[in-house]
C-alpha cells in the first residue's frame, strides 16, 4: 500500500477522532494533543543523552509567559505562544549555564532544583506570578473561521484541531531536525563527546542547543495549555507532571521518534479512558504504576520495540531493502 | 618543507608532579613525525595538550605561527589539527557512514534553520559524498550500514582514522595506533599512514614502541621523564645512546 | 531573642534528625543497588500508616508499633529488590521508571486502605522538656532525635567495624572485584535495601504522631531527601549526615524569620551552588551515575 495513503487514512481517523467520544474524553484528546508534543520535545534533549526534571517546569515558563503577555501587555494569542516558546527557550539557554556543568545522574537533580525554584518563585511572587492560585481568566484563544469551519474555542473539538495542527507542525519541525546532520551531531554528542570535539563540534554550544530547542516546543505546549484551561497555578506543573513525561519516554522506549510518543498515547488511553470506564476510580494509579513495572520488567526497550519488530519482518518478507541513511 | 607545527617549552604540572618539562621540537609540513619515549616519558601528557584536551601550565603549541595551546579541543580541531583517540573511541551505536558524516562536521557545517527547511540538500550530499570518500581510503566502503560497534578491530582503527580524515585536517594526531596490533595489522596500518602523507597531510604519532615506527617516521622526537631528549631520523635515534639507554631502564636523567 | 534561636535550632536538630534517616537509607540503596530510589519518600509514608493502623486503631503499645513498623517497612524494600531491582540491575533508568511505579502503588494502597484525608494520631505523649520558659522540646521530638543518634551510629558500628559491613561497602565500590571475594552481591543487596527501607520506615514511624499523615507526605521527604544527599555528594554516608544538618539548620531558621517557601528556594539554591561549586558534592569523589 503507497505510504500517502496510510497518512491520509490517519489524517481521516484523527479529524473524525473527537466526534465519536464523550465531552470529557473530548478535553482528555486535547490534553493528549498537547502532551504529545511535550513528550517529543523531551525526547529531542535525551538526543544528546540529558535525562532532565526540569522539563514540565519550562513547560510551565511558556504557559506563564503567553499568559502573562496577553493579560499584561496585550498581546494576540497565538502570538503570545509563540514567544512563549521562545521565552521559555531563552530560559534554558540561561539555565544551560550552571546546568551543564552537571552531567548524568547530577544533571537530573541539578535540572529538578532548578525547575522547583522557578516554580517556587510563582508561588512567592503574587505580583506577576498570582503566587499559589495562579493566573486566572487567561484570554482564550479568538474564535475565527477558515470558510468552511468554525473555530469555536469553547468546544473542545475545535480547539482539538487547532492544537493538534500546531502540533503536527511543531513535530514535523522536530522530525527534521533529527533527521539533519544537526540530529545526528546530537547522536554524536551523546555517545562518544571527546570523539564529536575531536572532529570540531563545540559540544557545549550543541548541548545546548537541543535543550533550547526542547525548552521551547515545551514552552508551546504549555502555552496551548494556557490558553486552552484559562487558569494556570504553580502546581499544574509539579514533578507529579515529570514524573508522567519520564515514564511516557521511558514506556514508550527513546530509540525511536515516535516511541514516547507512542508511551504517551497507550498510557493516556488505559490511565485516562480505559482505568476510567471500567469504573476502578480508586484503583488507577495502582494499576497505572503497576502497568509501569511490568511494561519496564518486561519490555525494557518500550513500546516501540514491538512496533520496530513488525515492521522490520514486513520490510524482510517483501518490499526492496531500504537504505537506512537519507 | 616549513616549520608549521612547534611546541615551545611546553611544560605541565599536575599538583607538584612535572610531568612535561619545558618541552620543545618542531613538525614539519607533511611528514610523518614520531614522539617516542619509555613508559611515563610525558608522551600522552604532550598529546593532549597538542590536542587542547589539557591546558598547559606553560608554554605554547603553535601552529603556523598562532599559539593554539588553551583553546578547546574542537577549536584545535577547527584549525586543522585533528587527533584520534587511544583504543576504538568510536560512535559505536552509529553506523560507519554515520562515524563519517560526524568526521565532516567542519567543511560541512550543519545549519539547523537551513535543515528544518531543506536549503542544505548541497551540503548533505557533499557531506556524504566526502564521507564516502573518506571510507574508500581507508577500504571500509563496503561496511557503510554496519553498526560501527559490530566491526573488527582492525576495521575499528581504521574508521577512527577516516573519522579524522574526513574532516580534511592539515594534521593529524595520532594517539598509540599501533596497540594490540598483530604484524599483518600493523603493516596494513603503517600502508594508511604513508597513503594520508601521500594526500598532504602532516602526521604526528605519538608511540611506545620504538620498532614500530621506525620504518615510517621521517623525524624522531624521544623525550625521557617529561624532558626532551634526542631527535633525528630514525638510525640517528636507533644509534644515539640516550635513547638506548632511557629504553633500556637506565633510570637516570641523562641530558 | 536568645530564647527564639535556641527554639529554632532544638527544632532544626529534630529535623535533621529525621532527614538524615531518610538520606542515609537513600545513599546507602544509590551505593549498594546503583538505583535511585524514587519510592523512598513512600517508604517513609509506609512507616507512619504502619503507626496510624498498630497505634491509632488497633491500640498496640507506641514502641512495639513503631517495631512492627519498621520490619514492615524494611520488608517492603526487600520487596523492591526482588521484584524491581535485581531484575532491572543493568537498567538504572528502568529502576527509576520501576520505583516511579512502586511509589504510585504504595500511595493508591494507602488512599485505599485509609482514604485521602489526614488522619489524626493521638499523641503519644504529652510531655515537654522546659529549658526555659520559651525554650521547649516535646518529648515526642526527643523520641525522634535519639533514634537517630543510635540507629546511625549503630549503622556506623555495623559498616564500619563488622564483616557484613565490609562487604557491604566493598560491593557498593566495586561489585565485580567484590563478588570474586566471593562476597555475595545478592546478599548485600538485601542487607541494604532492609536497612536503607526501614531506616525511612522507622523515621516514617516515630514521627507519624507530629505530622500530618496522608498518602502524599512523601513528596517533600523525597524532595528534601535529594536535596541532602546531592549536597553531601552521593553515595557519601558522612556527606548525607552533615547536609542533613546543615540543611536542617537553613531551612528551619529561614522559615522561622521568613516562610515557608522561601526557605525552600534557598535550599535548592544552595544545592545549585554546591553543584556548580563542584559537581560532585561536597563529600563526593567518582562519578557514579
Amino acid at each position: 500500500m503507497p505510504k500517502f495513503l496510510i497518512w491520509i487514512a490517519a489524517l481521516a481517523a484523527l479529524i473524525a477522532l473527537p466526534h465519536g467520544l464523550s465531552f470529557s474524553q473530548q478535553e482528555i484528546l486535547v490534553f493528549l494533543t498537547i502532551n504529545v508534543l511535550l513528550v517529543a520535545s523531551y525526547r529531542l534533549l535525551t538526543l544528546t543523552g540529558e535525562w532532565s526534571l526540569g522539563h514540565v517546569v519550562i513547560m510551565g515558563v511558556g504557559a506563564y509567559s503567553s499568559a502573562l503577555l496577553t493579560k499584561k501587555l496585550g498581546v494576540y494569542v497565538p502570538i503570545s505562544m509563540l514567544l512563549g516558546g521562545v521565552i521559555a527557550a531563552l530560559i534554558a539557554v540561561l539555565l544551560s549555564f550552571p546546568l551543564f556543568r552537571m552531567k548524568g545522574f547530577y544533571f537530573l537533580i541539578g535540572s529538578f532544583a532548578a525547575g522547583e525554584i522557578i516554580r517556587l518563585l510563582w508561588k512567592r511572587f503574587r505580583d506577576p506570578f498570582g503566587g499559589a492560585k495562579g493566573i486566572k481568566g487567561i484570554d482564550p484563544m479568538p474564535d475565527f473561521s477558515v470558510g468552511f469551519y468554525q473555530f469555536d474555542f469553547f468546544e473542545p473539538t475545535s480547539y482539538y484541531y487547532f492544537a493538534g495542527i500546531i502540533v503536527a507542525v511543531c513535530l514535523w519541525i522536530l522530525w527534521r531536525i533529527e533527521k539533519s546532520p544537526v540530529g545526528l551531531t546530537f547522536h554524536a554528542v551523546h555517545w562518544q563527546d571527546k570523539l564529536a570535539q575531536a572532529s570540531g563540534v563545540n559540544v557545549r554550544a550543541y548541548r545546548t542547543l537541543a535543550f533550547a530547542i526542547a525548552s521551547g516546543f515545551a514552552g508551546i505546549s504549555g502555552a496551548l495549555l494556557a490558553h486552552y484551561i484559562g487558569t494556570i497555578n504553580p502546581n499544574a506543573f509539579d514533578i507529579d507532571l515529570m514524573v508522567y513525561v519520564l515514564t511516557w519516554a521511558i514506556v514508550g522506549g527513546t530509540a525511536t521518534f515516535y516511541g514516547p510518543i507512542l508511551g504517551c498515547v497507550v498510557l493516556t488511553v488505559i490511565n485516562e479512558i480505559v482505568l476510567r470506564e471500567l469504573g476502578l476510580e480508586q484503583m488507577r494509579p495502582l494499576i497505572y504504576g503497576a502497568i509501569m513495572i511490568l511494561s519496564i520488567l518486561f519490555l525494557p526497550n518500550g513500546l516501540e520495540s514491538i512496533v520496530q519488530k513488525f515492521t522490520k519482518r514486513r520490510a524482510a518478507e517483501g518490499a526492496p531493502e531500504r537504505r537506512p541513511a537519507e | 618543507m616549513t616549520d608549521f607545527l612547534e611546541v615551545k617549552d611546553l611544560t605541565m604540572q599536575f599538583g607538584g608532579l612535572t610531568a612535561v618539562d619545558s618541552l620543545s621540537f618542531k613538525v614539519a609540513h607533511g611528514s610523518i613525525h614520531g614522539l617516542i619515549g619509555p613508559n611515563g616519558a610525558g608522551k600522552t601528557t604532550t598529546f593532549n595538550m597538542i590536542s587542547g584536551f589539557y591546558k598547559p601550565t606553560e608554554g605554547q603549541v603553535l601552529l603556523r605561527g598562532e599559539d593554539i595551546s588553551g583553546l578547546q579541543m574542537h577549536e584545535v580541531a577547527r584549525r586543522g589539527v585533528v587527533r584520534t583517540f587511544q583504543h576504538s573511541t568510536l560512535f559505536a551505536e552509529l553506523t560507519v557512514l554515520e562515524n563519517a558524516l560526524v568526521g565532516t562536521h567542519m567543511p560541512f557545517r550543519p545549519n539547523i534553520f537551513a535543515a528544518i527547511i531543506g536549503w542544505d540538500s548541497e551540503d548533505r550530499s557533499g557531506a556524504e559524498a566526502r564521507a564516502k570518500e573518506a571510507l574508500e581510503f581507508f577500504g571500509l566502503d563496503h561496511v557503510m550500514q554496519e553498526r560501527a560497534g559490530d566491526l573488527s578491530h582492525g576495521h575499528q582503527r581504521a574508521l577512527g582514522m577516516a573519522v579524522a580524515y574526513a574532516s580534511h585536517p592539515d594534521v593529524i594526531l595520532l594517539d598509540e595506533p599501533f596497540t594490540g596490533m598483530n604484524p599483518e595489522e600493523t603493516r596494513q596500518m603503517m600502508d594508511l599512514m604513508e597513503r594520508l602523507k601521500a594526500d598532504g597531510i602532516t602526521i604526528l604519532i605519538v608511540e611506545h614502541d620504538m620498532q614500530a615506527i621506525m620504518g615510517l617516521c621521517d623525524t624522531i622526537t624521544c623525550m625521557s621523564f617529561g624532558k626532551f631528549l634526542a631527535e633525528g631520523g630514525p638510525q640517528e635515534i636507533r644509534n644515539h645512546p640516550a635513547v638506548i639507554e632511557a629504553y633500556l631502564g637506565g633510570a637516570r636523567h641523562v641530558a | 531573642m536568645l530564647d527564639l534561636l535556641a527554639q529554632t535550632g532544638l527544632n532544626a536538630v529534630y529535623a535533621a534528625s529525621y532527614i538524615s534517616l531518610v538520606a542515609v537509607g537513600l545513599v546507602l540503596i544509590f551505593g549498594v543497588m546503583g538505583v535511585i530510589n524514587f519510592a523512598h519518600g513512600e517508604l517513609f509514608m509506609a512507616g507512619a500508616y504502619a503507626i496510624v493502623a498498630l497505634y491509632a486503631e488497633l491500640h498496640l503499645p507506641f514502641f512495639v508499633a513503631v517495631a512492627i513498623g519498621l520490619l514492615f517497612v524494611g520488608c517492603l524494600g526487600l520487596l523492591m529488590e526482588k521484584a524491581l531491582f535485581r531484575p532491572l540491575k543493568d537498567n538504572p533508568l528502568g529502576g527509576l521508571v520501576a520505583s516511579i511505579g512502586f511509589l504510585m502503588i504504595l500511595q493508591a494502597l494507602a488512599v485505599m486502605g485509609f482514604g485521602v484525608r489526614m488522619v489524626h494520631i493521638p499523641p503519644v505523649t504529652q510531655e515537654v522538656i522546659v529549658f526555659t520558659e520559651k525554650v521547649r522540646l516535646p518529648v515526642a521530638r526527643l523520641y525522634v532525635i535519639i533514634a537517630a543518634i543510635v540507629l546511625l551510629s549503630a549503622l556506623w558500628y555495623f559498616l564500619k567495624r563488622t564483616k557484613f559491613g565490609w562487604a557491604l561497602r566493598a560491593s557498593a565500590q566495586d561489585p565485580e572485584a567484590a563478588a570474586l571475594q566471593g562476597i555475595s552481591i545478592t546478599m548485600t543487596a538485601r542487607i541494604a535495601m532492609f536497612i536503607g527501607a526501614g531506616l525511612a520506615g522507622i523515621a516514617g514511624a516515630l514521627t507519624a504522631p507530629l505530622v500530618s499523615v496522608n498518602p502524599h507526605m512523601g513528596h517533600s521527604v523525597i524532595v528534601t531527601a535529594f536535596i541532602v544527599i546531592i549536597v553531601g555528594g552521593v553515595g557519601s554516608l558522612e556527606g548525607a549526615i552533615v547536609a542533613s544538618v546543615a540543611y536542617a539548620l537553613v531551612h528551619t531558621f529561614v522559615t522561622t524569620f521568613y516562610d515557608g517557601v522561601l526557605a525552600d528556594i534557598v535550599g535548592l539554591s544552595l544545592m545549585l551552588v554546591v553543584l556548580i561549586v563542584k559537581p560532585t558534592g561536597l563529600f563526593g569523589s567518582a562519578d557514579r551515575a
